[in-house]
């Protein structure tokens, strides 16, 4: 090796640029307890607000009695919606084309539905208010079950929209219906499986769940009367759209609202939303001239902002004899409580549910969601995935198992014999995609290789043969998954959110002595951006990671862009930066040539400088050419080096994964033991293999609480049941297994630099890597599927009733 | 959520029938009864302060006493309001039942609690529940025998 080449390889080393598991440079303060939340903002003067609740899930509201509120000492108002009326911000829009009552106008359709708003001096005079507004309630019917939503007894929950026939997505047939959404062709599926040798039928419910965020939602507004400024800090995953939807509903220009997201404690698409806490700490901070306010406590935060799920997913999928897949069809029911207030695309109001073909190549598929309003809180974000995307993974990843079983064949078999191959990408898929890449097959035997599948299918079947000899009462399940990811979200030409195209953009500006600042329309809410965005660019632009500060969250100083959920913040925003880097490395070219005295063509990039092609010993580093842009008078070239991208995607991304769970049932206590989990992610180009490390990690540990008892359920009378951490899991590290992690590589196609986005995979695998390891433990006993959260007791009544304890 | 229970009595069947239409007795029987005010014949207003684990909830409620079917069987139904911490709504069904060592009373209590109160306290409902009609007719038995003596 020649001394040049050592010296590329140090300097490429000293970048800390793609590929290099560089330390999180934002835990400095994360770890000193240094953050910046939105509860450390703290105003002179500044004011809290506090909401009363509806402790009903569906009444009239008869009256509301605030004067023994008032008559507190400290209590400066008490907002409800007759204030808000005049200004037309009792209701607001949602982002999926519905309305949603900012504070209880004439009903509440939920338990924990905002009535009315109290502002007092400290939050908690504004507390003990809360306890004093006195509400006069009619109670009416309750509908929690959907699949009664449109009974003739049924109580209809909108009366605002009742007599609408036609809704923000297409038809409504009955008052509580909100949309039907349908996707591929339902009449060659029917066909396809009225004809084929083998139909599997099951209904698969993915229960409802929430984010349920570190950090809850909240908000600090402070409006200047003088200058006319209104600045707005908040758990905002997505400030400029929550910038532009506050200048839309205030009627304040947007050139004078300031929207920023401080750091954000977990966002996990509960952040996404525009909650009623905004708009009120918004106007209260008008009315009262003085900085308000408002953060939620954790039952607020699991009862009224945004849930996750709540699909009842009924699937028939179509083989041959032998196992090849010929058709797939799908009915969802889905549950989106009182109000459409999911988070998608506009033209997808069940988001990307139709990636539920999944890994496979399925000729002919079809998909329709019924979406229904019940007496629940309103909601239906991502919760860690794409849009839908963890639903329709969990559904066909259910489904070929319960094929599997019909078939009796070995479900890795299945898979294998069904994947799309990797000559036929990009592949065209049954419902509308087109995926841009993958090699599923390779990833799939790497997977099985390495946790010794056949080994453990024979440990396995001799584990029954124990368990029916009365040798042990432990069951084992193996847990398979190979899933299919559709994120980064999304081209303008079919991806807006309120109309906003789904774009995102970087602005560079490189400093005279060399050092960068780039700011982005994202914010990380615990991704990292700070440390893997400068590696993007310091790869791009041959200045260290460590010289390069990123920022965002601030719309006055970020360019605009639509935020950080799907995964969208590596590929759309890392492309942005990546192409605002090639900006800049473009104006540098010209003037390391005019430097060297060479024509543009004569010189060539070489890791952090520009150097003469066959004259290695001449070249500028982009320290100089930096330098030199502001200093030197160069011809034709202005001065500064600046460059700004507003990238909009081709396409999107498609990463995969091949996930494998091993798992010990105990069949007398219904505990789950997790021996083994193994994640092979293959998300592309990897920019810092350590966050994607920690990123698998997260997501697993957030999937496995979902899979494994995590949700938010209701009573009959629609009681929330599991509102607070008591009753709502959240594994502790007591919980939490070893996990093995790994990867493939298969770089994006049309990716500037590969990526494809990874933080949400491990939720959309995991979840059915878990699920089908505990069907799988009972598999040989007759079970073909039983309903998540497979908690302890579940897992119990799933034995008990499968007769496998002695008094059953 | 349903209860069912019994409990004996060492008193004759008529004493303890009338007993359970006395809202002075009521008033001194149930648990955190702090009013107890009789509206007519059979409606009440009482004001109960429960606690439920960490909430403790103060009820406002109307209770309708229905004696018609006597002495054999008492009944009441009524609604409870505790503001924010949420509200209960339910009836008893007591069956009074004669035998040599005085009365078996069977009730069967029927309560449905909404708001905060099931959120929170969920777990502690039944429990809770359960402790105060225990304690009710702890309390009740206890009246009755002082009010013999």
């Amino acid at each position: 090796m020649s001394a040049t080449a050592e010296s590329v390889q140090e300097r490429r080393a000293a970048l800390k640029g793609l590929g290099t598991s560089r330390k999180r440079v934002e835990d400095a303060r994360f770890t000193q307890g240094k953050g910046n939340y939105v509860d450390d903002i703290k105003l002179p003067d500044m004011l809290f607000g506090d909401f009363v609740r509806s402790q009903h899930a569906h009444a009239r509201v008869k009256s509301i009695d605030t004067s023994a509120a008032m008559e507190l000492p400290g209590v400066i108002a008490v907002l409800t919606a007759k204030d808000l009326e005049p200004l037309n911000l009792h209701w607001m829009p949602t982002l999926a084309g519905d309305k949603q009552m900012v504070l209880a106008d004439g009903k509440v359709l939920f338990q924990g539905q905002e009535i009315a708003f109290v502002i007092a001096e400290d939050r908690y005079i504004a507390a003990d208010a809360v306890d004093l507004v006195k509400v006069e309630f009619e109670e009416l019917p309750v509908l929690v079950d959907p699949f009664k939503a449109e009974l003739p007894d049924a109580p209809i929950l909108r009366e605002d929209i009742a007599d609408e026939k036609e809704g923000a997505h297409g038809a409504r047939r009955h008052p509580n219906h909100i949309f039907t959404w349908e996707q591929g062709d339902k009449a060659a599926t029917e066909s396809v499986l009225s004809e084929a040798d083998v139909v599997a039928e099951e209904m698969v419910y993915y229960h409802r769940t929430h984010p349920c965020p570190m950090e809850t939602c909240g908000s600090v507004a402070s409006m200047d009367k003088v200058n006319g400024k209104l600045t707005l800090w908040g758990t905002f995953q997505a400030p400029h759209v929550v910038r532009t939807v506050a200048s839309l509903l205030s009627g304040i220009a947007e050139h004078n609202i300031r929207v920023v997201s401080p750091d954000i404690g977990g966002g996990f698409g509960n952040k996404v939303g525009v909650y009623p806490g905004y708009v009120c700490s918004i106007v209260a901070s008008i009315v009262t001239g003085k900085p308000v306010k408002w953060v939620e406590d954790r039952m607020e935060n699991l009862s009224a902002t945004a849930f996750a799920r709540d699909y009842w997913m009924q699937g028939k999928i179509a083989a041959t004899k032998d196992g090849k897949i010929t058709g797939l069809w799908c009915h969802t029911t889905a549950d989106h409580g009182a109000f459409d207030a999911c988070a998608d695309p506009t033209k997808y109001p069940a988001g990307f549910m139709s990636i539920c073909t999944g890994s496979y190549d399925i000729p002919t598929a079809y998909l329709a969601v019924d979406g229904i309003y019940t007496n629940k809180a309103p909601g239906g974000v991502a919760y860690r995935c794409s849009f839908r995307v963890t639903e329709a993974a969990y559904f066909i990843e259910r489904m070929i198992e319960v094929l599997a079983i019909k078939l009796n064949m070995d479900a890795a078999e299945l898979r294998a014999k069904n994947f799309i191959r990797k000559d036929q990408f990009p592949y065209q898929s049954a419902l509308g995609w087109e995926y841009d890449s993958g090699d599923y097959h390779t990833a799939w035997e790497k997977a099985l290789e390495s946790v010794g599948y056949s080994k453990l299918r024979e440990e396995q079947a001799q584990r029954v043969e124990d368990f029916k000899a009365g040798k042990t009462r432990k069951l084992m399940g193996i847990g398979l998954c190979h899933f299919t990811e559709i994120v980064g979200a999304g081209p303008v030409k079919n991806c807006d959110i309120l109309g906003m195209g789904m774009f995102d953009s970087c602005e560079i500006r490189i400093h005279p002595t060399g050092s960068a600042l780039a700011r982005l329309g994202t914010i990380s809410q615990g991704q990292g951006h700070a440390t893997t965005f400068a590696q993007i660019l310091a790869t791009e632009i041959g200045i260290s990671a460590d010289d390069i500060t990123i920022e965002e969250g601030d719309t006055d100083t970020a360019p605009y862009g639509l935020g950080t959920y799907g995964s969208r913040s590596t590929p759309v925003a890392g492309a942005a930066t990546a192409m605002a880097g090639r900006k800049i490395r473009a104006k540098a070219q010209m003037i390391a040539a005019y430097l060297l005295e060479v024509h543009d063509n004569d010189i060539e990039w070489e890791v952090d400088r520009f150097v003469v092609k066959g004259a290695p010993e001449k070249f500028k580093t982009m320290k100089e050419i930096a330098y030199a842009s502001y200093n030197q008078a160069i011809p034709g070239v202005e001065p500064g080096l600046e460059a700004v991208s507003y990238y909009d995607p081709p396409n999107m991304t498609y990463p995969f994964g091949a996930y494998v769970c091993v798992m010990d049932v105990d069949v007398d206590t219904g505990v789950s033991d997790i021996r083994q989990f193994y994640a092979l992610d293959d998300c592309g180009t990897r920019i810092n293999p350590m966050i994607i490390e920690g990123q698998v990690h997260g997501g697993l540990t957030e999937a496995l609480a979902i899979a494994l008892g995590q949700e938010i359920a209701y009573d009959e009378l629609g009681n929330i049941k599991t509102g607070t951490l008591m009753d709502f899991f959240i594994p502790t590290s007591w919980e939490t297994p070893n996990y093995e992690t790994d990867f493939t590589e298969t770089p994006s196609p049309h990716h500037p630099i590969g990526a494809k986005g990874v933080g949400e995979s491990p939720n959309v695998g995991g979840v059915p890597a878990f699920s089908n390891a505990i069907n799988d433990a009972f598999r040989a006993f007759g079970l073909t599927h039983t309903h998540m959260p497979h908690d302890h007791w579940r897992i119990w009544k799933t034995a008990n009733e499968l007769g496998l304890h002695a008094d059953s | 959520m349903v209860l069912e229970e019994e409990v004996q009595i060492p008193l004759d069947r008529n004493t303890v029938f009338h007993a359970l239409n006395d809202p002075e007795v009521l008033k001194q029987s149930i648990p955190g009864c702090e009013e107890l005010k009789q509206i007519s014949d059979t409606e009440l207003e009482a004001t109960v302060v429960i606690k439920f684990g960490p909430v403790k909830a103060s009820f406002n409620s109307n209770v309708e006493i229905d004696p018609s079917q006597g002495p054999e069987l008492f009944k009441l139904a009524g609604k409870g309001d505790a503001g924010v911490a949420g509200f209960a709504s339910g009836g008893a069904d007591v069956h009074l039942e004669e035998n040599d060592a005085g009365t078996l009373l069977k009730y069967v209590v029927n309560i449905d609690i909404s708001g905060k109160l099931a959120q929170v306290g969920g777990r502690l409902i039944e429990g809770t529940s359960k402790r105060i009609a225990k304690k009710f007719f702890a309390n009740f038995e206890e009246i009755l025998l002082q009010r013999q003596t």
